[in-house]
């Protein structure tokens, strides 16, 4: 086993993986750029090193100073989170030219189901269904009005490097074609380094499930069961769920050994998930292999007890693969909600600051999974994924009610976050029913507001505030506006001119 | 002694007394007594008819914020505040006029050039934060009167992007 592993990321993955390795005796190094001297991650690894300015390409995008942190931490692996370099096959490959070990699939691997155009067609041809769509790279605008002519409107654009919504556009008509392709092609520049865009037919009212497969070295291969992730927001999942609503065992089983044949079709090793589309009618279509540990991963861990960032360093380390197909089973309901720092209120603009006051939920069947600490800034420069929400039940009625329950406890204060949002899509009765699909938020959500504030609260607030007043009167600095003003031309800081931490206030 | 606060943007009085080792709450017709225990720099005991509450406070200049019962409030201070406050909204004609950066970010494109005429809802400029490009729309009709960004400039959130005059 690995005595040292590099983690090639940030933010609660990072943290995630390094308290796997701490399970597993494994010691960690964290990698940060300038913006997270301070973050979590940081803090938690054995061993942290610098490498760059905040902008992902100057840092968690550096390949070269990613491999010489290896090299000097004499670090054995590399596990790369998810996002970054963790579905780039040179960074897998300079990996293996370099013997340090990436977690994660093989190169070859890697670099086909990255494709997103390639594996399409490799899926088809083992019988594999696919989505009516492009088959190669188009370069030229001409090029991509004609193939969408022939796809039929609506069309979806996506990056053909990579996932998780970045890139993604859905055109309904010719005149919408060059604007989405332009800002698909700039995002997808920026979140893969590759500007490669592609049109697939938009299949409406769809429900969005995907298959958990572990493989070994060795070519053993077993699923873990669905994850139903229908509830997304310009194409980002936001809550997610164990198993779907939508399956029944039959089907269940049939789009997992499909998922198995696409693996295998793919040459694939270690952790991965296929992604299927299902139509209303149970079609079920190939979507793309996420070819890395998932942000959704927990809720697959806490129906089948399987750790999941165990087994893909076990699998990167060479071992066999001790699972059974037979052995394993769903037990209870799993939902996960994610945590972001965005304003719902406001469109979602992403909301950067000081987080003044964290408390996160507890209880029998909660978990959280968080990279964040009351003090600490959100930088601007990253996702804004802040924490996850898991809860586990014996069954998805009990479940929602869990979840319900811990967003109801769960305080964040100083920036804005989705957490009452998310508070009512786990109430939305169409989502207690399971009748959800992928244009659920937009049909329900559009032009959400926080509701619930009576008047008891209310009052309770308003006295808060009046006695913080008035305590604030005694305190040595006059007050709370003091300090706020010294830091307001400070760059960065205009959503976040916190006062820090204890200075001028009544004592603890 | 009495307060005014906005509380997530109305206006609302409240009045609070030190009596013994309790406080006197009056909120219009109802009254309450209550003791109040700071119980960390962010958390605040409220007991009320033998019942406990707790409360969660932070500050961010004249704004506090609160959370009670699953809810998070905004209370701010003044009137002068409450324009803060309410800096997102885009309704009146004179906020429409500057286009402001919602939050920090990067310009990552202008869609629009000086003189040009623009449609309520046009998109004017792409900034990029968190990786994820946001389309900020003109509010209203009218005309490119200034820019004061390029593409590939860092903004500050409330950073006057464009202006626009207002077609009469």
């Amino acid at each position: 086993m690995f005595k040292k592993v590099l983690i090639a990321n940030r933010g609660e993955i990072a943290v995630r993986v390094i308290r796997a390795c701490r399970d597993m005796g494994i010691a960690t190094v964290a990698v940060h750029s300038e913006a997270d001297k301070l973050s979590l991650h940081v803090q938690l690894a054995d061993e942290a090193v610098p490498i760059g300015p905040a902008p992902p390409a100057e840092s968690y995008l550096n390949m070269g100073r990613i491999i010489r942190a290896t090299h000097d931490t004499r670090s054995e692996a590399i596990h790369p989170g998810y996002g970054f370099l963790a579905e780039n096959a040179d960074f897998a490959r300079l990996c293996e030219k370099e013997g340090i070990v990436f977690i994660g699939p093989n190169s070859g691997a890697l670099a086909l189901v990255g494709d997103k155009v390639r594996a399409r067609r490799t899926m088809e041809k083992a019988g594999i269904p696919i989505i009516p769509g492009m088959k190669a790279i188009l370069k030229s605008v001409t090029e991509f009005e004609a193939a969408a002519r022939s796809i039929g409107y609506p069309v979806i654009v996506k990056a053909s490097a990579g996932g998780g919504g970045k890139g993604m556009r859905i055109v309904c008509g010719e005149k919408d074609l060059r604007p989405a392709l332009e800002a698909g092609m700039r995002e997808a520049k920026s979140a893969f380094g590759d500007e490669s865009v592609y049109l697939e037919k938009y299949i409406e009212e769809s429900r969005h499930v995907e298959f958990q497969v572990l493989a070994d070295n060795a070519g053993a291969m077993v699923h873990l069961f669905e994850r139903e992730c229908s509830i997304q927001r310009r194409h980002q999942k936001i809550v997610e769920e164990t198993p779907s609503p939508a399956l029944d065992p039959d089907l269940r089983a049939r789009m997992a050994e499909t998922a198995k044949k696409a693996m295998r079709a793919a040459g694939y090793n270690n952790a991965g998930t296929v992604e299927f589309l299902l139509d209303k009618d149970r079609n079920f279509y190939f979507l793309e292999v996420n070819a890395r540990l998932q942000v959704e991963h927990p809720v697959t861990e806490l129906v089948t007890g399987v750790d999941l960032v165990r087994r893909q360093i076990l699998i990167a380390a060479g071992e066999k693969l001790t699972l059974r197909q037979e052995d394993l089973h769903q037990r209870g309901h799993a939902i996960e909600c994610r945590i972001c720092a965005e304003d719902p209120e406001n469109n979602f603009l992403p909301s950067s600051g000081k987080i003044s006051f964290l408390k996160e939920p507890q209880g029998p069947g909660v978990r959280y999974d968080g990279g964040i600490y009351g003090g600490w800034e959100v930088p601007i420069y990253y996702d804004p994924i802040l924490a996850k929400l898991i809860v586990w039940a014996e069954d998805r009625e009990m479940a929602c009610r869990r979840m319900a329950a811990a967003l109801d406890d769960f305080v964040i204060l100083g920036i804005h976050t989705t957490i009452g949002f998310l508070k009512d899509i786990i109430h939305h009765p169409e989502f207690r029913a399971g009748r959800t699909n992928t244009a659920f938020i937009k049909n329900y959500f559009d032009g959400w507001k926080e509701s619930g504030k009576n008047e008891d609260k209310l009052r309770l607030a308003l006295a808060a505030a009046a006695f913080d007043d008035m305590a604030a009167a005694t305190r040595p600095g006059g007050g709370p506006a003091r300090e706020a003003k010294e830091d307001a031309a400070a760059p960065w800081k205009t959503l976040g001119r916190w006062r820090i931490g204890g200075a001028g206030s009544h004592g603890i | 002694m009495e307060f005014e606060f906005l509380i997530d943007g109305a206006l609302r009085k409240i009045s609070l007394e030190k009596k013994e080792k309790m406080y006197v709450i009056r909120d219009g017709e109802t009254i309450l007594e209550t003791e109040i225990r700071p119980v960390s720099e962010n958390e605040l005991m409220f007991l009320v008819g033998g019942r406990s509450s707790r409360v969660y406070i932070a500050r961010d200049g004249e704004r506090r914020l609160v959370f009670t019962g699953g809810r998070k409030f905004v209370v701010c201070e003044s009137l002068h505040e409450a324009g803060h406050f309410l800096g997102g909204d885009e309704r009146t004609p004179e906020r429409g006029r500057h286009v402001k950066a919602p939050m920090p970010g990067k310009v990552i494109k202008l869609n629009v050039a000086l003189g040009e005429d623009v449609r309520k809802n046009q998109t004017l400029v792409i900034v990029e934060a968190m990786k994820m490009e946001n389309e900020i729309k003109s509010a209203i009709e009218g005309t490119v009167k200034k820019i004061h960004v390029a593409a590939g400039d860092l903004v500050d959130s409330e950073k006057s992007l464009i202006e626009i005059e207002p077609k009469r």
